[in-house]
């Protein structure tokens, strides 16, 4: 078989009358690696399913699909089928779902290997992928994320296709898992000499493992290169806006909150608050101690100690299960802690109650998918005025929200106040999140994962945002993310979660530059690099 | 640790359904003797006498405590209509009713399942829509008004009154080819209905799952559209559809109890009939106890055979 | 994520599919229109006369023709009036045992789907109970301890099929419940009361409808069962009681047809009818994934 990789012929493919990818030229040859970036919605993953015509029939697809020089439009279903996989195969992205949940991993590796007549075993290819062998007998749920991964890849290999294309293959998984398995698809492309489609919304990842770059941006091939010199010289400006949206940790160019800021907005709420209730200096708006979270048996929270001061923004980091979320729930009132206190303003937070329900004036709750935080019933004037009627506050309503809404940067008000969440976009939404939370002129934001779905370009967006309440309201916050790259262009201090306990705290210079802690480190080190 | 769970949830669920037979036939207006009794010539010593016998003039505890005892011995107390004990009118009964129930269940789960599947993946065909359509007609029908449209227009072909003729030869083959043609009519009868609730169940569950991400997976491997279908989404599908079957056991029973009183059909369901027309109190508490009962075992079968079939649910 | 999803696959001919759906159910709804006309103005213009045993004059078991073009029953009557008097009974036990089943159903629902703790366990408990019990079993049972009546029919079908409801209802509060924007909410400082209100009922509401809808239908049928069983209430005429009639005398031996036919056909199509409205209102409400 003659093997001249893949090439793509002026690909545009059509949902019904929208076209999702445009006139799309790209040619791969073997043993190349080549990243395919792209925001959601830019096309990318549709140019992934073409390659093995796996778009579902509404979709129109002109162009040519050259595959070893075979157009893999003009295929019959059975020459199809005996293509699919030996050829090329896919890591699909989300191993959970794309592996079938009643069967054996075993068996779901060895069955195209059966289907294609492929000589091998199903314990070599597991050892491949550093594995051990008897995992073939485990059911997918019985695996954790990055060994579904693994098998996902092992499935891969299974009839020795020239090229694999990974659909996001590490979007699910903590950074350090992320990093093993990263390292992994790099030794396997290089020992088997495998052409390697990668695609990610992440330039961070595909600059770990391929040579070459394409961009793809509403449909369009946008820029194509060498990754490191597209990354250095972006000649498109939706490439500056996604390279910029993964900061470098230790590059001071991608620090934006400055040194002294928070003083700063420390100084700005003396001004606005006065009257008997003027926060001393020495006094931080939070004090977390020694605070325990049980979940039946599990400890959740592990005798925490936390300080945010005024106008403080304070990053909690850490992977998935770590008990940071658990953590902060605590802190805003919606858990009780099994014990341990939570200092709010110089008083322990109540546990229920009216005094609760005031408290939570206070502090205010910025969730990670704004498409899911708001009611999609509910249209922005209504999600934004909620807190307003919940706590019954005077005033009118209209301009309370109007002034808000106009304080996320949302301007005019006018034009999104009778919108329907569905009708804007991610970091509109977002937007319309935070300005429920600033119509009730609260001290203390808790943001989970305020930038985790949000595409890249608007990413930057929020974060400036966050950075500008902070200096004009004296806004503190705590924000808690995975994403290390976050914390050092927003954060003043750092906090590293493991386990439901703290392994280190300090300022943002000294944990991510200098870290002491093993498990720091370990992360600080699995961060892809650009 | 789950066998034990759900073994105690079944019994749990026994000891609710003898409560409830309790409670149900005594905390009710009225006196039961005055109803069971109305329509016959009785006097107030005969009132009497019949409430004593059947521990009506004791206090509620007292009733109580003596009803779980003799439960608990496997007395269900006498039938007023038969004079005998309950237990034993429903012992003789039950062989029928199985006989009935487990072919109709084993054609209906058999065909439902079937119709279900080829529908599903075929979505929006003539066969889809044919399937659907008939299924959701079946539904609606009341199924003793199938039974006598049925015997109205098969005529004299099929037998269409109890489980064997009297002239029939003594032995086993004659008996076991009389019964068969007895059974056409009020199984396909019981088929019918119960089918179209198993095709709807089964189209839904494998629509459901042809949303799955792990059918592109198997289609990227190169299988077959049947492969996909047979080893990949059946498998998946099949599994929620058959516990749902056995959840919905109930209407089986349900769908029992008018066809055999249609055909008089000898089992359960014609006893029930014979039961509430009486009106025999401790007979209907009787047989109550017993198909609630035998619909807590089905579930818990249910239960168990998905953890045995679903390897998921030994994590949980 | 990418704009390329698993629900994208097989996503052909899903319009059309929605569309006769809804088609049907337009259909369905028309029938209903026809059937509660009829049950309302039907008895206004039918003389006391015509429906009385002790009155008619006309031969029984008469086969459809000029005269009656139903026919008439055992006793004379004709069947054509006894069709319609019959459908007021028929549609007001189905409503009104529906709307007592779903009630109990969305209130058990909401309460053990928003409220943690014991007491949902508890409820949640007994609904699995009851949805597993044979409801018509149960109603039997019922109908047979309670005096014959209209009340004892519908409280007979309200009272033993609502679990499914329950069930339906509180997968739907719990759905909502884990949705992030009811955390924001209670984030806000929202009680009990405001999110149920606000972001609870409004989604329950339509599921509930739906529920309701495809609950008259099945309690058509179960009422059509308790009259054959002779459970119903004497003194009223259903198409359930007129079978109960026809098998009570013998409509299948002498082949009566146009005794048996009419009332079975007629629960069908209005049963269909409430299922094919339902099917679409359920398509309608439910969010296609």
């Amino acid at each position: 078989m003659k093997n001249t990789g893949l090439e793509l012929r002026n690909l545009t493919v059509h949902y019904g009358h929208k076209r999702v990818v445009n006139d799309v030229s790209l040619a791969l040859a073997p043993g190349q690696t080549l990243g395919l970036a792209g925001e959601s919605g830019s096309g990318k993953s549709t140019v992934a399913m073409s390659v093995l015509r796996l778009l579902p029939k509404s979709a129109r697809v002109d162009g040519e699909i050259l595959l070893d020089g075979d157009d893999v439009r003009a295929m019959s279903w059975g020459r199809l089928r005996a293509v699919r996989w030996a050829s090329a195969s896919i890591v699909f992205q989300g191993a959970m779902h794309s592996l079938n949940p009643v069967r054996r991993v075993g068996d779901q590796i060895a069955e195209p290997m059966r289907l294609h007549n492929t000589p091998g075993s199903v314990t070599e290819l597991l050892s491949q992928v550093e594995l051990p062998e008897d995992k073939a007998r485990a059911y997918p749920h019985e695996l954790s994320g990055g060994q579904r991964q693994r098998v996902m890849i092992a499935m891969a290999l299974a009839c020795g296709p020239r090229l694999v294309i990974a659909d996001e293959p590490t979007t699910a998984l903590d950074v350090v898992v992320q990093a093993q398995v990263l390292g992994l698809v790099k030794r396997l492309v290089a020992e088997q000499d495998l052409g390697l489609l990668m695609i990610s919304h992440d330039l961070s990842v595909l600059a770990e493992t391929c040579d070459d770059l394409a961009v793809m941006h509403r449909g369009e091939l946008v820029e194509r290169g060498g990754t490191r010199e597209v990354i250095a010289n972006p000649r498109h400006p939706h490439t500056a806006a996604l390279a910029a949206a993964f900061p470098v940790i230790g590059d001071p160019n991608h620090r934006l909150a400055g040194p002294g800021e928070s003083t700063r907005g420390a100084f700005v709420l003396q001004e606005r608050t006065e009257g008997p209730r003027v926060p001393s200096a020495a006094e931080p708006l939070l004090q977390v101690r020694d605070l325990r979270v049980d979940y039946g048996r599990t400890r959740a929270v592990d005798g925490v100690d936390l300080t945010i001061g005024h106008g403080e923004i304070v990053a909690l980091v850490g992977q998935s299960g770590s008990g940071k979320t658990t953590l902060a729930r605590t802190i805003m009132g919606l858990r009780n802690p099994s014990s341990g206190r939570v200092i709010f303003d110089g008083r322990e937070v109540p546990r229920k109650g009216r005094a609760l329900k005031a408290f939570r004036r206070q502090v205010q709750l910025v969730l990670q998918d704004p498409a899911s935080a708001l009611n999609p019933r509910h249209k922005v004037i209504d999600a934004v005025a909620e807190g307003l009627r919940v706590h019954g506050l005077p005033g009118d309503e209209e301009s309370l929200v109007t002034a808000a809404v106009e304080r996320a940067e949302l301007r005019p008000a006018s034009e999104y106040l009778q919108s329907l969440p569905h009708e804007l976009s991610g970091g509109q939404q977002q937007r319309v999140v935070i300005a429920g939370a600033l119509v009730l002129q609260p001290r203390l934001l808790v943001a989970d994962e305020p930038v985790a779905s949000l595409d890249a370009s608007v990413r930057g967006e929020i974060v400036a945002l966050l950075l500008r309440l902070r200096r004009e309201l004296g806004l503190a916050s705590l924000i808690i993310t995975h994403d290390l790259g976050l914390a050092w262009q927003i954060a003043d201090r750092v906090a590293v979660m493991h386990q439901g306990k703290i392994v280190e705290q300090g300022s943002v210079e000294q944990v991510l530059l200098d870290p002491t802690h093993d498990y720091t480190r370990a992360l600080v080190r699995a961060v892809p690099q650009v | 640790m789950r066998l034990a769970g759900r073994l105690g949830g079944a019994a749990l669920s026994l000891v609710m359904v003898a409560v409830l037979g309790f409670f149900l036939f005594r905390v009710v207006p009225g006196d039961p003797v005055v109803s069971m009794t109305r329509g016959r010539p009785t006097t107030a010593a005969m009132q009497a006498e019949l409430r004593a016998q059947f521990g009506l003039d004791r206090p509620l505890h007292e009733q109580f405590f003596s009803y779980v005892s003799s439960l608990l011995h496997g007395d269900l107390g006498t039938s007023f209509t038969f004079r005998r004990p309950v237990a034993e009118v429903i012992g003789e009964r039950l062989g029928p009713t199985v006989l009935l129930v487990g072919t109709a269940t084993l054609i209906a789960v058999g065909l439902g399942l079937w119709l279900g599947v080829r529908a599903a993946w075929r979505r929006d065909s003539a066969f889809d829509r044919a399937t659907t359509g008939v299924s959701l007609t079946l539904w609606a029908v009341p199924t003793f008004w199938l039974g006598m449209l049925l015997m109205m227009v098969t005529g004299d072909l099929f037998p269409s009154r109890g489980m064997r003729d009297t002239d029939t030869a003594p032995d086993f083959v004659s008996q076991a080819l009389d019964v068969a043609h007895h059974l056409v009519l009020p199984s396909i009868t019981l088929v019918a209905v119960v089918c179209a609730e198993y095709v709807l169940i089964m189209r839904s569950s494998l629509l459901e799952e042809m949303h799955a991400p792990y059918l592109v997976t198997a289609r990227a491997k190169g299988l077959r559209d049947d492969l996909v279908r047979r080893r990949h989404a059946v498998p998946n599908a099949v599994l929620p559809a058959i516990t749902l079957v056995f959840l919905r056991f109930g209407l089986v029973v349900a769908g029992a109890i008018t066809t055999e009183t249609v055909f008089s059909w000898p089992g359960l369901g014609l006893l029930f009939y014979d039961a509430l027309t009486g009106p025999d109190y401790f007979l209907l508490q009787g047989l109550l106890l017993v198909t609630a009962g035998a619909v807590v075992v089905m579930n818990l079968l249910a239960d168990l055979l998905h953890g045995v079939l679903d390897p998921r649910v030994k994590a949980v | 994520m990418n704009g390329f999803n698993a629900d994208g696959f097989n996503a052909d001919g899903f319009n059309a599919a929605r569309l006769l759906e809804h088609k049907a159910g337009v259909a369905g709804a028309a029938i209903l229109a026809v059937a509660a006309l009829v049950a309302v103005v039907a008895p206004l213009l039918i003389p006391a006369d015509a429906l009385d045993v002790t009155r008619v004059t006309d031969p029984p078991w008469q086969a459809p023709g000029a005269g009656h073009w139903l026919g008439t029953d055992h006793t004379g009557r004709s069947i054509a009036l006894l069709m319609v008097q019959g459908a007021g009974t028929s549609l007001f036990v189905g409503l009104t045992a529906a709307v007592l089943a779903v009630a109990i159903g969305a209130l058990v629902g909401v309460v053990s789907g928003h409220f943690g703790g014991l007491l949902a366990g508890a409820l949640l408990r007994v609904t699995d109970f009851f949805l597993v019990l044979p409801a018509l079993v149960l109603a039997i049972a019922l109908s047979t301890v309670l005096p014959r009546g209209l009340s004892t029919i519908v409280l007979a079908i309200g009272l033993t099929s609502w679990p499914s409801t329950a069930r339906v209802v509180r997968a739907q509060t719990l759905t909502i419940e884990a949705r992030p924007f009811v955390e924001r909410a209670r984030a806000l400082g929202g009680g009990h009361g405001h999110v149920i209100a606000r972001h609870v009922m409004p989604s329950v509401v339509p599921l509930v409808l739906v529920n309701a809808t495809l609950a008259v239908a099945s309690a058509i049928v179960a009422e059509s069962t308790l009259a054959f069983l002779g459970l119903g209430d004497p003194t009223r005429i259903s198409w359930g009681a007129l079978l109960h009639q026809a098998q009570l005398h013998g409509a299948v031996p002498q082949r009566a047809w146009w005794f048996l036919l009419p009332p079975g056909a007629a629960i069908v199509v209005v049963v269909l009818a409430f299922t094919l409205v339902g099917r679409a209102l359920e398509a309608v409400v439910t969010p296609k994934r």
